[in-house]
């Protein structure tokens, strides 16, 4: 993407919250969620995000074994599988965020362009929070249609987005920080995925076989894990949302961690 | 064919051929008599997930101590043309109990839990067989119908599945066919 702005030394950069580096950081929200959501690629990929949740949904209906389950264990795994689909969009956005703009040859105009550094990444970050939105609101139909029973249905909406949209936005971060890293979209995309499929393990793997001692681990330090874990117990057992602060901190440590590791790359870009 | 699979139809056919050539109380089923009775806390009509219990007494009506018994449950589905014997794996965890040794006059009270997999109609029946007995004893039937419990309900997952994407295909399919007559 390229912001067409007058050209300016990084050190005559305004202000983060100064009047113009906030237009600019619209500007890039815009135009990064415009990108996503409204161009034929982004459209595309929208309608595979729905075609994925359908495919979901509709093998649930031609299940015979799943009377087996509680209602409450569907909405958890379909809320489960959008925080995931919702991680691949962001690592999907943030490879491309900077590592893209390198490789395209538009990463210098960008970084000329009278907006901070902070202000281009609060940009992006904006970008991937309105795709996210997008998404979330495309899979409240999808829950609402296989949590027949209703049971625990607003639960499971309030924390796909109190637990889910931190769990996306970190993995966002972590992308676009290694891809002003390394500078390329196919490393860096390649090297999240296999993060993202290591998070996202336990929606494979049950609570009962991550019961060792290094499955505990892995469950403690996971922002993944906490966040299926507090779904699990808020549309499963019906706990409050307030027992879950402790795997809330634990998600919002990543996401700090994951937005000063950004913040570092993204200042350390050169021109 | 799986190994336990094989070994339930050869136990439930067995058991079926005993249950109909031989009365319950013919002399031929030796010294055990098995009562078998639903359990108070069975729902009266049982859907797929819940719990049902049977509890059996089996007494040794003979004068002489009975060695080595060993009784078990078996499950068949009757539906028409679904007629099969039901491998119990994921159905009950307590499939079989022995008794080294049963006096003259003495019961076994046992309760034989299971959990409800699929719809159908079905026949439980406890067997019991002795070191020294010459055939089988089994239970009178105990029949049950199980319900199927839709879970996910299609008539509201259906619209959502196909509607979505087709809404948004059609969209994308709009814009592009407006992108080319524009451009």
């Amino acid at each position: 993407m390229t912001v067409h702005a007058t050209i300016k030394a990084a050190s005559e950069s305004p202000p983060f919250r100064s009047p113009g580096n906030l237009n600019a950081i619209g500007l890039i929200a815009r135009k990064e969620a415009g990108e996503i959501i409204v161009s034929p690629r982004g459209r595309g990929w929208l309608l595979a995000m729905v075609g994925a949740l359908s495919g979901f949904s509709l093998l649930l209906v031609g299940s015979t074994e799943l009377s087996l389950l509680d209602n409450a264990q569907v909405v958890y795994d379909m809320a489960g599988i959008v925080i995931a689909l919702g991680a691949l969009l962001a690592l999907v956005v943030g490879s491309d965020a900077f590592a893209g703009e390198h490789e395209r040859g538009s990463l210098t105009p960008l970084l000329l362009a009278p907006v901070s550094r902070r202000g281009i990444l609060a940009g992006k970050i904006g970008g991937q929070m309105v795709a996210w939105a997008v998404m979330f609101l495309l899979s409240l139909p999808y829950l609402w249609a296989v949590g027949s029973t209703g049971q625990n249905l607003a639960g499971s909406i309030l924390g796909l987005a109190l637990f889910g949209t931190p769990v996306v936005l970190t993995f966002g971060l972590f992308a676009m920080g290694l891809g002003a890293r390394l500078g390329n979209v196919r490393t860096t995309m390649m090297t999240m995925l296999v993060v993202l499929l290591l998070a996202a393990s336990p929606l494979l793997i049950g609570p009962s076989l991550r019961q060792s001692t290094l499955g505990r681990w892995f469950d403690a330090v996971n922002p993944f894990s906490h966040a299926v874990n507090a779904l699990d117990a808020m549309i499963i057992d019906s706990l409050g949302v307030a027992a879950q602060s402790i795997h809330l901190a634990a998600i919002v440590a990543w996401l700090i961690f994951a937005l000063a590791y950004a913040v570092r790359q993204t200042n350390r870009l050169v021109r | 064919m799986r190994k336990n699979e094989k070994a339930s139809i050869a136990m439930a056919a067995g058991l079926l051929l005993a249950a109909t050539s031989a009365p319950p109380a013919s002399a031929d089923a030796g010294p055990i008599s098995i009562g078998i009775s639903p359990a108070t806390t069975n729902a009266a009509s049982p859907q797929m997930g819940d719990r049902l219990a049977f509890n059996t007494v089996i007494r040794n009506t003979g004068d002489k101590p009975i060695d080595g018994l060993i009784a078990w449950v078996s499950l068949v589905q009757i539906d028409q043309g679904k007629e099969q014997p039901i491998d119990l794996e994921d159905w009950s965890a307590h499939k079989a109990i022995s008794r080294a040794s049963l006096k003259p006059g003495e019961t076994i009270s046992t309760q034989w839990p299971m959990r409800l997999i699929q719809a159908g109609h079905y026949r439980v029946v406890i067997s019991a067989v002795s070191r020294e007995g010459s055939s089988l004893t089994p239970s009178p039937f105990a029949d049950f119908v199980v319900r199927s419990k839709p879970v996910v309900e299609s008539s509201r997952v259906l619209p959502v599945a196909l509607g979505l994407p087709l809404l948004i295909g059609m969209s994308f399919i709009g814009w592009r066919r407006r992108g080319r007559d524009t451009g």
